[in-house]
């Protein structure tokens, strides 16, 4: 597994003498001169913060938060008897001590698939679900693998099936949604696996970070700790809200903004030359022609707020090629990176933005984006700022043994059991 | 415009969008690249064959280096229009019109070889009145070619001041407003649009408004085109075809099938012929 680099290292507190500046680390020979945050970025570094986040419980999904459903969310993300073969589970791609990726470039489940594996974690502040944006909720995402001939190549009849035979689980569901997966049709079933598993992802969270103590440090105006902040981290961290441009999309305490764009990494699907992924241009039919999207009948929330945003998706030609901002919490263990898994490393994205293809990019389209053409030095500080957005430890694992007793048959529902959410 | 169409619109007007016929517009494509890495990776033959599998009619294509350009051409002379690019890489963008290397590049290339336009080429403001760019204006004029120019509406006027007899092909339409674009239109009479890369025409597929009007004052000057600045982009020539298809069954048939493709073979159709 990949180990973290240590981050806090010793530093140095420059006392200012101007206000409203924020010297970060001692002056060393061979070292660029102290650094300072003006208010502007300073400014701008607060608004990665705090966290974690707010959250609340998904009105389109009436168990979202609900300790059984839960519970039977993580049963079902590992049980292997969904898929088609009895040998693939959603547990085979998202892997705990792999930050609920998988460290490779792209996996497979009952065949190979087209992408990288994205992280699970944070998923529930997510307004978009997949690279491609093919989900409008976490649940409805959570049902697209357990179909699809790739992954688990399961379908609903399968799912429901199982449900039904297995006691225990049978009982889970009832406890969950007050009713017996027996006295549902399959498809309803199905929704409400996808349901208890978005109930499970929606617990998976990064922890606070060296750069949440950094910042939270400034907001405070706690000079000592600010101080510690390591001062290759803060160097890359003035690229990062300055010549880097890069917090315009890597934005917010989830460093993303949660949307779509064409970075000018190649889309031709490797292995198969001649195919191209759309990316968010398919995403976006792919959603609008699901039964499963919030416009459908399976949403929960009677104000269908939560359908105001798919309500006038189209896809547009801007959007083909472009894949979602992924998140920056956790970075360092999300590796390969990119939506196909070509980058091994960070150095190796840094790299891809410095030295930025412009061939590939419209002259009107991500007028964003050019070469950042950065020094050695400066790669390797961004670098080390990324690797600051890592929670301390790796991942944990949950473990296999379920805080829920054993199920008895004949519960009621518990949909009022909601864990309090931070 | 003619006196005809002027009553065919009328009927259009009044008659709203018309049935449309089975059998899909086909379509003038004015904007399609063939550079290095789409000819790699899709060879002439397959690159026709998807052109017709989109109903593309004819395209304007240019690429960089020519060469991609020339190999299609060789593929299919009834579908491809060629057109000169500024750029033997794409390293030329931001200076050609300054650079002499690249002047004697096109004059060995207009000798060579047989063109329906000189474009895209990237220049803005001033930099058109620069010696490289004044060069291929007069090329233009002196080998009947149009300038497909990916310009602002500063250097689209600059070009007519150098050859009140230029014609123009403004890519994607500048980027400018539809009533900025009216205004252009009306000032010059040698003057086309395509409307490459570019949604607000039909935001969500649905044509809008301020869109409309400009296409029903000036139906005879515009042309739709895809765009394939990447390889990739080559994999939706067919969606793109699909998607303005649709936009269009909101205007009159008469005024859809002159964006789609009548007005792309008034003004190239005989730009090759001998």
């Amino acid at each position: 597994m990949k180990k973290m680099k240590t981050i806090l290292t010793a530093g140095a507190l420059a006392v200012s003498a101007m206000s409203a500046v924020w010297f970060a680390g001692a002056t060393q020979a061979n070292e660029p001169g102290v650094i300072e945050f003006n208010e502007a970025e300073v400014s701008r570094i607060l608004r990665h913060g705090p966290w974690p986040m707010k959250w609340s419980p998904d009105p389109s999904n009436r168990v979202s938060g609900n300790t059984h459903a839960v519970d039977l969310g993580e049963r079902l993300f590992f049980d292997e008897k969904l898929s088609a073969n009895d040998k693939v589970s959603c547990g085979t791609c998202h892997i705990a001590e792999y930050n609920w990726t998988d460290g490779v470039k792209r996996n497979q489940g009952l065949a190979l698939v087209d992408r990288n594996t994205p992280t699970l974690m944070n998923m529930r502040h997510h307004r978009w679900f997949a690279l491609d944006g093919a989900a409008d909720s976490l649940w409805s995402q959570s049902i697209r693998p357990i179909l699809d001939a790739r992954e688990l190549g399961s379908n609903a009849a399968h799912v429901a099936q199982y449900l039904r035979k297995d006691a225990d689980l049978s009982c889970r569901y009832e406890k969950t949604f007050g009713i017996s997966p027996s006295k549902q049709d399959d498809e309803a079933v199905l929704v409400g696996v996808g349901k208890v598993m978005a109930a499970f992802q929606e617990t998976l969270t990064t922890e606070f970070t060296p750069f949440d103590q950094f910042r939270d440090a400034l907001a405070r105006g706690d000079k000592a700790a600010a101080g510690l902040y390591p001062r290759d981290a803060r160097r890359g961290l003035q690229i990062f809200i300055g010549k880097g441009i890069c917090s315009t999309c890597h934005t917010g305490p989830m460093f993303t903004n949660g949307e779509f764009h064409d970075i000018g990494v190649s889309h031709f699907i490797e292995g198969g030359s001649k195919k191209v992924d759309g990316g968010r241009h398919d995403g976006i039919k792919l959603l609008l022609g699901s039964k499963f999207n919030l416009l459908g009948p399976y949403n929960d929330d009677a104000t269908r707020a939560t359908a105001t945003k798919t309500t006038h998706l189209k896809p547009e030609r801007r959007n083909f090629g472009e894949f979602k901002v992924p998140s920056l919490r956790n970075v360092g263990y999300t590796g390969p990176y990119m939506h196909s898994g070509e980058m091994m490393t960070l150095e190796q994205v840094v790299r891809h933005y410095s030295e930025l293809n412009i061939e590939r990019l419209h002259t009107d389209g991500e007028s964003l984006l050019r070469p950042l053409k950065l020094t050695q030095r400066e790669s390797a500080d961004l670098v080390a700022f990324l690797q600051t957005l890592n929670m301390d430890r790796a991942p944990p694992w949950r473990g296999k043994e379920y805080a829920m007793p054993p199920c008895t048959v004949g519960s009621k529902a518990v949909v009022e059991d909601n864990y309090a959410a931070p | 415009m003619p006196k005809f169409l002027r009553l065919l619109l009328c009927v259009g007007l009044l008659a709203g969008p018309v049935a449309w016929a089975a059998a899909p517009l086909p379509i003038f494509d004015a904007h399609i690249h063939y550079s290095q890495e789409a000819w790699e990776r899709m060879p002439p033959k397959e690159a026709i064959a998807l052109l017709r599998k989109a109903g593309v009619k004819r395209a304007l294509v240019s690429s960089t280096n020519d060469d991609g350009n020339q190999k299609l051409y060789a593929e299919a002379p009834d579908l491809i229009l060629p057109s000169l690019r500024t750029y033997r890489t794409r390293a030329d963008i931001s200076a050609w019109f300054k650079d002499e290397t690249v002047a004697t590049y096109l004059r060995e290339r207009l000798k060579k070889y047989r063109y329906a336009a000189i474009g895209e080429f990237h220049v803005f403001g001033a930099d058109v009145d620069a010696p490289v760019a004044r060069q291929v204006v007069q090329w233009a004029k002196q080998y009947k070619l149009f300038l497909h120019a990916h310009s602002d509406a500063d250097a689209v006027e600059r070009i007519f001041k150098q050859d009140p007899d230029a014609r123009v092909l403004w890519a994607h339409s500048g980027f400018e407003r539809p009533d900025k674009v009216r205004e252009m239109l009306r000032k010059y009479k040698n003057l086309w649009c395509d409307l490459a890369f570019r949604n607000d025409h039909a935001p969500g597929g649905k044509l809008d408004s301020d869109w409309r009007a400009a296409f029903m004052e000036f139906p005879d000057r515009f042309m739709v085109g895809t765009d394939t600045y990447t390889a990739e982009r080559w994999h939706y020539v067919v969606e793109h075809a699909n998607w303005s298809r649709g936009w269009m069954t909101e205007l009159p048939l008469e005024v859809a099938e002159r964006v789609a493709y009548k007005n792309g073979d008034a003004i190239f159709g005989n730009a090759m012929k001998p």
